[in-house]
């Protein structure tokens, strides 16, 4: 691994604080993005190839090229709503580092010609919220924010809001809403909110790690930026490793490196004498991988090609002794506590798939009931106003297709328990379980 | 209009139509439970319409999706039906599929698309959701959360249409839930459209609730004749009664809309306290006759009173009911004095300059117009229906609004400028503004001082008029028009307008007037004036309604003809009209139901038709005719009221010559030159504006006195009293009273009354007060409102006229 | 005719959501934009969320951070200081309500003042979130003095199993600690000042 770029020198004592980020070299990138016009910097970012880090992988300067051009109220969004299942990335740069966010929000803000600047952060975290805050009292004394940035003809204003628990917050258009002062409801696209986003003006909505990388692309070149990594997922990428591992924690790795090597040589696998079972490679959204697929390149397309997908970067490792049942459960209620109710199949879809996955676990099911809710998965898929339903639905889906057997025996099992078993023979507890007694 | 292919088909259908409304054009239809344009922009929530559309991967919603030219559409692939299939089932996994027992059965959405797009099972088997049903809303609304599909239509409405945000949906998910604050009902003008919308039962009339079956009932097309809307309905008829009423969507009058009174106050026409027969005084008492006995008692006293009889003719009365009475009262009577509107004359020239085309604006001008200056009424009171229209048009195509007016008014945060001035000086405010607009014009600071305005905001007013753009409409009160210097007040009016270029004939631009009676306009035209006859034609000047009352007092006149009216409780002048009726030999009264002023005076009664009685026509504030057709049946004795008084006059020797309502019709297209022609045929379900019609050129021109160069008076200093002004609100009418499921919104007497003023009188919420001018007291309650211009009080009512009044605690 | 649900078998089953029951109460008067002149509110109350509208070029944005100050103000989201917002901010309280109800932080009815959400989302469970949530279950849930509630991811993964006291992020806790832990939030201490998520270093090997 080459050196890391975000996490590097992260637990220097003060860093949140600009007097050290400063003394590291922080707002260099700043000024040399002012030093250039709009376009050059535009340039830098389009060239480095960065794709979006919270979940869709869109490129980050494509999406500034999409703005409308001129001076109309334009808005920066930061999506610090983390609230993937799985992922805690973003939560350390803004605790830790946080002027390198307020700096690339800086920096895209002028690449897009933007004025007005908002940081979404999650109403759970606290502490990052008030790193945040301070860092932008900070920023804003030191004139890298406010009118006339540094003496160019750059300003912005920049304010950190608070959520207030909601996963569907972290959907670009639900978090508009909610920014907005509504219920947070996802909207229809189009319109995309590069044409009418917040308060119906243009806005660009980038997620914490994607910003907090502008300063780097900045100050490294785009073209250097985009030798790293792979050809299709360019740059380093920090992942959020938990779960059944011994080093649960962020590590920041070099896109395209075996996702073996993160699980088994950063975060040490699973505890001694587990093996990993099923895996899910980018937050719970993510279709499940098996053990068989631990040597998949970590990158966004070689996830795709295996059928799930990098997400926010956030791998959550379940070894051998949890049964998949659990996992189900686990995912599904997640899903329906946060669906936000609007559409239809979302709303009633995981709903639907709670109550069958408890009567699976309550021996009130069949195999049949399996069909069915592979069924009503399908019947989500694609259906939804937004990605929410397919994020329950993909992941649920791939359960019972990897894990069938598994799902029958527990079904078996759970009627064993009452007497409602159409076989005599109990299914082998291993099954169930999982190999390690 | 683009080109294309649905399941197959050519189409052509508007450019940037959605594909639900594009379908149709194909005869193809795509089923919908949350998209409703009338709604705002589609949300795209339910996933009912999702087509696949070539080229696109993913299926669409129709209901969002424009069609463009060349665009390829299916909706019947398996895809399709899979998805729409899935929507169903997943709809009603949680409804309870109570139909047997739901109001909504036979006439339900969600029943129609089960059946036509559903996969007719379901694989759900787990418990459903169960709650205690129905619950109250309001006292007209029923919830049942059971059968909830949240479509969001009904929140959608009072959070974007009627902007009262009081319905929203708590929690989130499949837990989400339609409710109010804290377990407040949600009441508000127009909360009765959420029962139309909600295409399940899950929201359902209280009035209506078990009454029938879709086949049990039939649908009648009429006018509501309620207030000056006119707004188009559907009377839900069963057995001769009518059991609801649903809105008939015109998009030129209503928008497809209804007040909570237009919606429930039908019940007024089958209560008990309801005249259904015909009646005259014996021995100091109301007593039931023939027809034949009061007939003969009206004429032989009319007979006798005739050239000394006054007629008071009421807003709610018909084109046909108006033109008849003022041939009865100047060709068999030999009397002009007779009068339909409530606050004094307007000379003829004003009546005609107000009335040409050219400064007509219509109900959709509202809308669309690029400013729109509401002055001197409160739309949600005066003709409710337009206040939706108001806020559609500020919300969705940029309306400037501008509100002036001496109440504060419920649009004011809708307004970019709202401006108070003192109650009555509509007149001085109107000069302060016309000084304003016209450079030279006049000193800004007195005249606004005059008015009781603040002259920065009257100026700010002028500039934001000037700026907003050249389709402006005036939406002003009658009240404005009315009073001692209603002619002054009105030539003030068309000074304003014309200064603004609003009367110019520009499409677009306008005035509209909101009459204080449903048919203001009607019988203006029709004739029901003391200084006009059908058509605006000169006449001998007749007493004006306060002038009939002082000759009533007086002894001039002894005899008074109140068509639907009961000066007592309608008009202004209370003591003088007491005195009047009691001093009038003969009182002869068309009425639904005995008030106070008929109940101790009226000597011959006749039973009034409801409105879903009547044939014939009335015509709108913007001049739309508009056709009143019987829905049901005249209960007991009641007859055609066109008939009642063509046999009045036959009874003192005068053949009106009409034997059927639609002769009635004809015979006022021929007295008022421009509605020459005008057929019921013609005017048909949804009406015609006689100015869009050749014979509205036959409008007699319009002359006008110089303007005067008087000052308008100030209005009065407070000096330590308070000013007093008077409203109406949409909830003061007889038919909220009498109505039961209505009555609890009938108001009671309120003194709205600014902080400062309430602090210095020592007052405080919910006191009890006496309320006193010249001597009158009424008892009020108080109501401290943030937004009450200091040293203004309002009342609700026109026992007490001011200008001044004393509040003292009870 | 109203049925009662005592009586009626079909009640007693199927998913119970609270407010799902209520009707409205007709005797009182429909919830509107609060008028200043009948509803005090709190000076301090009014400047924050005065300070906070000015922040957003739509003053309705600032309806969570109204909330929010709500809540701390109140320990709750209670009617009364939902009316107080909507009457600075010039909204309905049903809009208001409406909008607290659709996120977890927000809570409409009264809580403890000590609030202590356990993640039980997947990658806690797996290293026994479920257990602590118990027993803190145990320890805290009838104890009017905590807000305990089991929370979806709090990104926090790495110091599973996890659980934000009063906001701050303290993990991995084991079961018998938590009696030790709620004994330090009684006394208005830090608990486990070693697993305060503030404190940890990176995992990264190459971070230094």
């Amino acid at each position: 691994m080459t050196k890391p770029l975000l996490l590097k020198g992260i637990d220097e004592p003060g860093l949140d604080t600009l007097e050290v980020y400063q003394r590291r070299g922080g707002y260099d990138a700043l000024r040399k993005a002012l030093s250039m016009t709009r376009e050059e910097v535009l340039h830098e970012l389009e060239v480095s190839g960065i794709r979006g880090r919270g979940g869709a992988g869109f490129a980050m300067g494509k999406k500034i090229s999409f703005l409308p051009k001129g001076a109309i109220d334009k808005y920066l969004v930061c999506n610090a709503d983390e609230s993937e299942p799985g992922t805690f990335k973003d939560r350390e740069l803004m605790q830790k580092n946080p002027h390198m966010l307020i700096e690339g929000m800086i920096i895209a803000a002028y690449a897009g010609g933007i004025n007005r600047a908002f940081i979404y952060i999650r109403g759970e975290y606290e502490l990052q919220a008030q790193k945040l805050e301070q860092a932008v009292e900070e920023a804003k004394r030191a004139a890298y924010l406010g009118e006339g940035i540094l003496g160019s003809d750059h300003s912005l204003t920049l304010w950190v809001h608070r959520g207030a628990g909601a996963y569907i917050c972290g959907e670009e258009t639900a978090l508009l809403d909610s920014l907005e002062g509504k219920r947070g409801n996802p909207r229809l696209k189009p319109p995309f909110p590069a044409n009418q986003g917040l308060y119906q003006g243009p806005t660009l909505i980038n997620n914490v790690e994607t910003l907090a990388t502008a300063p780097v692309i900045i100050r490294m070149g785009g073209e250097e930026y985009a030798k790293l990594g792979t050809a299709g997922s360019t740059g380093t990428k920090v992942v959020s490793v938990s779960g059944h591992v011994q080093r649960p924690g962020n590590y920041e790795v070099e896109l395209g490196i075996p996702s073996r090597e993160i699980i088994y040589g950063l975060a040490g696998g699973p505890p001694e004498g587990r093996e990993v079972k099923l895996w899910f490679p980018g937050g719970s959204s993510a279709p499940v991988l098996t053990a068989d697929d631990l040597d998949v390149p970590y990158d966004f397309d070689s996830l795709a090609k295996a059928g799930s997908m990098l997400g926010s970067g956030a791998i959550i490792v379940i070894d051998d002794s949890t049964p998949v049942v659990d996992v189900a459960m686990k995912t599904a209620k997640f899903y329906r506590h946060e669906s936000c109710g609007k559409c239809t199949p979302c709303r009633e879809g995981t709903n639907w798939t709670v109550k069958m996955l408890e009567r699976i676990d309550s021996g009130e099911a069949t195999p049949m009931d399996l069909d069915i809710m592979a069924a009503v998965q399908e019947n989500i898929i694609g259906n939804c106003l937004c990605v929410l339903g397919d994020a329950m639905a993909m992941p649920i889906g791939s359960m019972i297709l990897k894990f069938r057997e598994e799902f029958e025996a527990h079904i078996e099992a759970a009627r064993a328990r009452n007497e409602l078993a159409t076989t005599d023979e109990a299914p082998p507890e291993a099954l169930i379980q999982g190999a390690v007694a | 209009m683009v080109s294309f292919t649905i399941d197959g088909l050519e189409v052509t259908a508007p450019q940037n139509a959605m594909l639900v409304d594009a379908a149709k054009h194909g005869d193809v239809e795509i089923p919908v439970f949350c998209y409703e344009p009338k709604l705002g922009a589609p949300v795209g929530a339910c996933r009912m319409c999702l087509v696949e559309i070539e080229g696109i991967p993913k299926l669409q919603t129709g209901c969002s999706t424009p069609v463009k030219d060349g665009m390829v559409v299916h909706t019947q692939t398996d895809r399709v039906r899979q998805a729409q299939e899935a929507v169903v089932e997943f709809l009603l996994i949680n409804h309870p599929l109570d139909c047997p027992v739901c109001d909504k059965g036979g006439e339900c959405p969600l029943q129609d698309i089960s059946f036509g797009w559903g996969g007719g099972r379901s694989r759900f088997i787990e418990p459903k959701r169960h709650f205690q049903k129905p619950l109250a809303l309001s006292p007209l609304i029923a919830i049942d959360r059971e059968r909830c599909i949240l479509c969001y239509r009904c929140v959608r409405f009072s959070q974007e249409l009627s902007e009262d945000y009081q319905l929203v949906l708590e929690e989130r998910g499949a837990h989400t839930y339609v409710a109010t604050f804290d377990g407040h009902p949600y009441v508000a003008p127009f909360s009765g459209n959420i029962i139309e919308l909600c295409p399940v039962g899950a929201l359902t009339s209280q009035p209506y609730r078990f009454r029938a079956r879709p086949w049990d009932i039939e649908g009648a097309g009429s006018v509501c004749t309620l207030c000056p809307a006119q707004c188009n309905v559907t009377f839900t008829v069963r057995d001769e009664r009518v059991l609801r009423v649903l809105a008939r969507d015109h998009a030129e009058v209503d928008d497809g809309w209804l007040c909570d009174k237009g919606r429930f106050a039908y019940q007024a026409v089958h209560v008990d306290e309801r005249v259904t027969h015909p009646m005259i005084r014996d021995g100091g008492e109301l007593r039931r006759v023939t027809w034949e006995r009061a007939l003969a008692e009206a004429g032989a006293a009319l007979r006798r009173a005739k050239g000394r009889v006054g007629a008071i003719v009421g807003g709610e009365t018909t084109n046909e009911e108006g033109f008849l009475l003022q041939r009865l009262m100047r060709e068999g009577l030999d009397s002009g004095d007779l009068d339909s509107r409530q606050g004094g004359t307007l000379p003829l020239g004003l009546h005609r300059a107000l009335a040409v085309p050219d400064a007509q604006a219509t109900v959709p001008d509202l809308e669309f117009a690029h400013a729109v200056l509401v002055l001197d009424t409160e739309p949600v009171d005066d003709m409710p229906i337009v206040d939706l229209r108001l806020r559609k048009g500020v919300r969705r195509h940029g309306v400037k609004l501008a509100v002036a007016t001496s109440r504060p008014s419920s649009l004011d945060p809708n307004a970019r400028a709202s401006i108070r001035y003192a109650p009555g000086a509509g007149e001085a405010f109107l000069r302060a503004l016309g000084a304003a607009l016209t450079p030279g014009g006049g000193d800004v600071d007195e005249l606004a001082a005059g008015a009781g305005a603040d002259a920065g905001a009257v100026r700010g007013l002028a500039q934001l008029l000037r700026s907003a753009g050249e389709d402006m409409v005036i939406l002003y009160g009658e009240r404005l028009v009315s009073g001692p210097r209603a002619a002054e007040a009105a030539q003030a009016l068309l000074e304003v307008a014309s200064a603004l270029n609003v009367t110019g004939g520009r499409e677009g631009a306008g005035l509209l007037c909101v009459p204080a009676g449903t048919n203001g306009r009607g019988l203006a035209e029709a004739g029901v004036l003391p200084n006009a006859g059908p058509g605006y034609a000169a006449v001998d000047g007749g007493r004006d309604a306060a002038a009939i009352a002082d000759g009533a007092r007086h002894g001039e006149l002894t005899a008074l003809y109140l068509l639907h009216a009961d000066p007592l409780v309608e008009l202004p002048g209370r003591d003088r009209w007491a005195e009047a009726l009691e001093r009038a030999t003969t009182v002869v009264a068309h009425a639904a139901w005995l008030t106070e002023g008929l109940l101790e005076h009226a000597t011959v009664v006749f039973p009034a038709e409801s409105y879903a009685e009547k044939e014939g026509t009335i015509t709108h504030p913007d001049g739309r005719l508009q056709r009143l057709r019987p829905a049901i049946g005249h209960p007991g004795e009641t007859r055609a009221e066109w008939s009642v008084i063509a046999d009045v006059a036959r009874a003192v020797g005068l053949d009106l010559g009409v034997l059927t309502g639609p002769m009635a019709t004809a015979q006022l297209a021929d007295a008022v030159p421009f509605y020459a022609g005008l057929t019921l045929e013609e005017i048909g379900g949804k009406g015609v504006r006689w100015q869009t019609r050749a014979a509205a050129a036959a409008l007699p021109a319009a002359e006008i006195q110089p303007a005067s160069l008087q000052i308008a008076p100030s209005a009065a200093p407070a000096n330590g009293r308070l000013r007093l002004g008077t409203y109406r609100s949409i909830w003061n009418a007889p038919e909220v009273r009498v109505s039961p499921s209505l009555q609890f919104l009938h108001p009671k007497l309120r003194l709205e009354i600014a902080p400062s003023d309430a602090q210095r009188l020592e007052l405080f919420p919910g006191d009890h007060v006496v309320v006193g001018s010249d001597g009158h007291t009424v008892d009020a309650t108080v109501a401290v409102r943030s937004t009450m211009p200091e040293g203004s009080v309002f009342l609700e009512t026109n026992a007490l006229e001011g200008p001044l009044v004393e509040v003292r605690r009870a | 005719m109203a049925i009662d649900p005592q009586r009626v078998p079909r009640f007693g089953h199927g998913s119970r959501v609270p407010g799902w029951d209520e009707a409205a109460d007709l005797s009182k008067d429909p919830a509107e934009v609060p008028d200043p002149a009948t509803t005090p509110v709190p000076e301090d109350l009014r400047a924050r969320i005065e300070e906070y509208m000015r922040r957003y070029p739509d003053p309705r944005s600032a309806v969570i951070p109204a909330l929010h100050t709500v809540q701390d103000r109140y320990g709750w989201c209670s009617p009364e200081g939902i009316e107080q917002a909507a009457c600075v901010m010039r909204l309905t309280p049903a809009y208001l309500l409406s909008v607290a109800t659709f996120y977890d932080m927000l809570f409409t009815t009264p809580v403890g003042r000590n609030d202590v959400f356990v993640c039980t989302n997947i990658s806690c469970s797996l290293c026994g979130a479920d257990e602590l949530f118990a027993a803190f279950h145990e320890h805290a849930g009838e104890d009017p003095e905590f807000n305990l509630r089991a929370f979806e991811c709090l990104g926090a993964c790495d110091i599973a199993p996890m659980a934000s006291i009063n906001g701050q992020y303290v993990g991995p806790i084991r079961p018998d600690e938590v009696p030790a832990v709620l004994d330090a939030v009684r006394r208005g201490e830090e608990p486990l000042p070693d697993r305060q998520l503030k404190y940890r270093k990176s995992t990264d090997p190459n971070a230094a």
